[in-house]
């Protein structure tokens, strides 16, 4: 019977249907799912199949859009008092400095939180220094750029070297979006280039050895 | 040397190379280049050509993700990608249009001809000015008798800046190479020189007639002509404030263009880094500001330009929504050039497609508004919806097309780069209102330059919500940047009028706007947008 209601939460959320998300999810913890469940049965699995279809290219800017806004109302009706603990490693997110494009982070941002990752959100227009300096604080073990106009390569490729100035050799740099996803990681001088989201989910997980950390 | 051959029916062509050089560099030293739009970096995929002979090497990354599979299993490659040493043999199949100038066909926004008959020509006495609109994508050019304002010939021709960049931010970007920033500025000088001699030769006038050249334009192709602060533009501190890209010197363009050694040049002077005098001369000839509140501009193009007068201020603002209305970014799309279809009349199972095509050409893809023609159709008959989803019935890799001998096909993503180019419109147009207290229902006017706006069906562009759906208020103004120079060309009172405008614009920088991520999302959305909702 849950299996249903799961199966109604998923289509839902990948129709980008958020009020009838929010219900279905409403009501499987009424009916005594708890909130982990639900997002590991309901969220994740709905990002799998979102994850085959954005790779076939079978899905486009407004169906991605709206599929965000369902699972982050579906996360806040979950958690209405704040987020869900992280269960994973601290990442930071921005769009840099002269780069004012956010609805590429943005979609980042959710599908980094629905995975379980603390997501420090630095903005768009983010200055270098900036951005480092909240990485550090905030114990950040990777940065993620998203770069959406060309001219900020040149930005991108100094992020490496200022971190070693700082001497935060642990950080591992990630780039994506759609002015950087067609250049190689040498040319960007990152760690990564990521082709999408998920291939960016993918390489955290890869690149930390990090399973999910089980709370309680 | 290896020799790479070119093959061309009849008469094949053998150059000569230095190895490593890619095919695209080889080519562009020729009469004979393939289309680009970006700087060699394999990114626009527009420099197709087909390996007939010879090791062309393994594809690149760029060449596997512009070309697909089959493409490539049948020697599809892209020239800027291919670099070899050894003897090639190639098709192009995308090449460069040959002749580059054009005569103007288009309707006139506005007649200045004050009647009286033409003067002789031998009199070189007798005046004549230039108006000159310098685009992106193109550059527009007609003279004009500053006696009688008679316009006597006119010329739209292709900006040869393009293989550096098709969008603004590539193109300003490739000046960082040594020497290119001065190449970029002459190229220009020079496609104008071309289009006046064009001009002289084939309509018999002696271009030492010329006394005054007017030239307005983005001021991306501002700073590009005038070789100042091009730099500037690259960061975005300077997008909303005043940049100085006035010429030096004009007298080695006098001496190009082969006009009068005396002649006046004036450049007018952008707004600022993303509105240029392009618009505001549009706004001088579409009388924006002298009718009451309520008129709208809109520039469709890469980086469409809107413009609201509400009575007492003219908001402006710059959208860059992608060169989807120019025919580019699109697997089926091409510019409104000879083969484009630039109008879908019907699409039906039973009568299969009905269409238009420039210059009655066989078709060979779609521009702009054959866009929207096509996605109106196919919204029509529940082919696809207002998500941009297709119906079951389509394949997966997209709507087939089946012309004359060919099939294109419309796929997923090209619906997707369309919508967010009508989405980025949409949100200037509904930001602008917000800034005037103003609702969708008190608009008086809506004006559409450009090319796009002449062939564009204005009920189609309503039906997928490219304009809001207000009957009877759409005036396609045709080069309105063109006409608006012509205008302070002839008088000087209209020359006024180009200060005031000055004077009344404020610049709105969407991205300072809060709630642009929703707006943007309501306007993906394939569906009218509603004349008589007020805005909230
Ligand atoms: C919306 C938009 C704007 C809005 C931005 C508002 C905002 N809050 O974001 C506004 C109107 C303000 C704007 C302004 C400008 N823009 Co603009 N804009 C666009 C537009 C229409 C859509 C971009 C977008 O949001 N895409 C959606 C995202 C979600 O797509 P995506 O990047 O592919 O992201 C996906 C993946 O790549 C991935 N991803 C994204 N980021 C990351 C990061 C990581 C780490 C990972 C793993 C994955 C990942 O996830 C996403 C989901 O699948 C594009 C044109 C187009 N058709 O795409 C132009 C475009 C990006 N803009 C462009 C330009 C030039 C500008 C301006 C400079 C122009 C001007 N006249 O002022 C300005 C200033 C920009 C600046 N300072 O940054 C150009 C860039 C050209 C280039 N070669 O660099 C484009 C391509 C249009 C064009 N062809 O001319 N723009
Ligand atoms: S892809 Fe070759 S010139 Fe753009």
């Amino acid at each position: 019977m849950n299996s249903q209601a799961f199966d109604r939460l998923i289509k839902a959320l990948l129709d980008g249907d958020q009020s009838v998300a929010v219900a279905e999810a409403v009501d499987l913890r009424n009916a005594g799912v708890d909130n982990e469940q639900i997002i590991i049965g309901g969220i994740e699995t709905a990002m799998g199949k979102l994850e085959a279809k954005c790779t076939v290219e079978q899905f486009n800017l407004l169906e991605i859009m709206l599929a965000g806004r369902a699972v982050t109302g579906v996360i806040k009706a979950l958690y209405p008092d704040g987020p869900p603990p992280a269960t994973r490693e601290t990442v930071a997110l921005a769009s840099l400095e002269g780069d004012v494009h956010d609805l590429g982070k943005n979609i980042v941002k959710t599908v980094l939180l629905a995975k379980g990752y603390r997501v420090v959100d630095c903005g768009k227009d983010c200055p270098l220094e900036t951005l480092i300096d909240k990485a550090e604080r905030e114990g950040a073990r990777t940065i993620c750029i998203s770069g959406l106009i060309t001219s900020i390569m040149p930005l991108v490729r100094q992020v490496l070297p200022m971190l070693q100035i700082r001497g935060l050799t642990g950080i591992k740099v990630l780039a994506g979006g759609a002015a950087l996803k067609q250049a190689s990681a040498n040319s960007l001088n990152v760690h990564y280039v990521a082709d999408s989201v998920f291939d960016c989910v993918r390489y955290l997980e890869e690149s930390t050895g990090q399973a999910p950390v089980q709370s309680q | 040397m290896p020799i790479l051959t070119i093959k061309i029916p009849g008469k094949d062509r053998h150059l000569t190379f230095i190895a490593g050089r890619s095919v695209r560099d080889i080519l562009d030293e020729t009469d004979i280049r393939v289309r680009a739009g970006c700087n060699g970096e394999g990114a626009c995929g527009m420099c197709r050509i087909r390996i007939a002979g010879g090791d062309a090497g393994e594809p690149t990354v760029n060449e596997t993700i512009s070309l697909d599979v089959g493409a490539l299993s049948q020697g599809v490659r892209l020239a800027c990608q291919v670099k070899t040493d050894c003897d090639l043999q190639i098709e192009i199949i995308n090449p460069a249009p040959t002749s580059s100038w054009r005569r103007m066909e288009e309707g006139w926004v506005e007649d200045f001809s004050q009647g009286g008959p033409p003067v002789a020509d031998a009199d070189l006495s007798h005046p004549l000015g230039v108006a000159i609109d310098l685009g992106t994508t193109h550059i527009s050019i007609t003279m004009l008798d500053l006696l009688t304002g008679r316009r006597l010939a006119g010329r739209r021709g292709l900006n040869p800046q393009s293989c550096s960049g098709t969008d603004v931010l590539t193109r300003l970007m490739s000046t960082e190479s040594e020497g290119r920033a001065a190449k970029l500025s002459s190229q220009v000088v020079q496609a104008i020189g071309e289009g006046l001699h064009d001009i002289g030769s084939r309509e018999g006038i002696d271009l030492r007639r010329v006394s005054h050249v007017v030239l307005v334009g983005n001021t991306a192709m501002l700073t590009l002509l005038s070789g100042h602060n091009y730099n500037l533009l690259l960061q975005p501190s300077y997008w909303s404030r005043t940049i100085d890209c006035l010429p030096r010197e004009t007298a080695p363009w006098i001496g190009a263009w082969r006009i009068n050694p005396e002649a006046a040049v004036d450049v007018v002077p952008p707004l600022a880094g993303f509105v240029g005098s392009d618009l505001l001369s549009g706004v001088v000839s579409t009388r924006l500001i002298e009718r009451g509140r309520g008129a709208l501009l809109l520039d469709f193009g890469t980086n469409s330009e809107v413009a609201l007068w509400d009575g007492d201020t003219l908001w402006v603002t710059s959208a860059a929504g992608g060169p989807a209305f120019e025919g580019c970014g699109m697997s089926c799309g091409m510019p409104a050039d000879s083969g484009a279809i630039f109008r879908v009349h019907e699409l039906s199972e039973e009568v299969g497609i009905s269409f238009e095509v420039v210059g009655g050409a066989d078709p060979h893809g779609l521009c702009g508004t054959g866009m929207v023609d096509l996605l109106a159709c196919l919204i029509k008959s529940g082919t696809l919806n207002k998500k941009g989803q297709f119906a079951q019935s389509v394949p997966a890799f997209g709507f087939p097309l089946q012309l004359e001998g060919r099939t294109i096909v419309l796929s997923k993503k090209d619906v997707d780069t369309f919508q967010r180019a009508k989405a980025a419109i949409g949100v200037a147009v509904k930001v602008l209102l917000a800034k005037a207290g103003m609702g969708y229902n008190e608009l008086k006017r809506i004006c559409i330059g450009g090319i796009f706006g002449q062939y564009l069906d204005i009920t189609n562009a309503m039906e997928i919500g490219l304009l809001p759906s207000i009957p009877g208020i759409v005036e396609t103004s045709g080069n309105t940047a063109l006409a608006g120079c012509e205008a302070v060309l002839i008088s000087s009172e209209r020359k006024e009028q180009l200060q005031e405008v000055m004077r009344r614009a404020v610049i709105i920088n969407l991205s300072d706007c809060a709630d642009f991520e929703s707006l943007f999302l309501e306007h993906l959305y394939l569906m009218p947008i509603s004349g008589n909702k007020g805005h909230d």
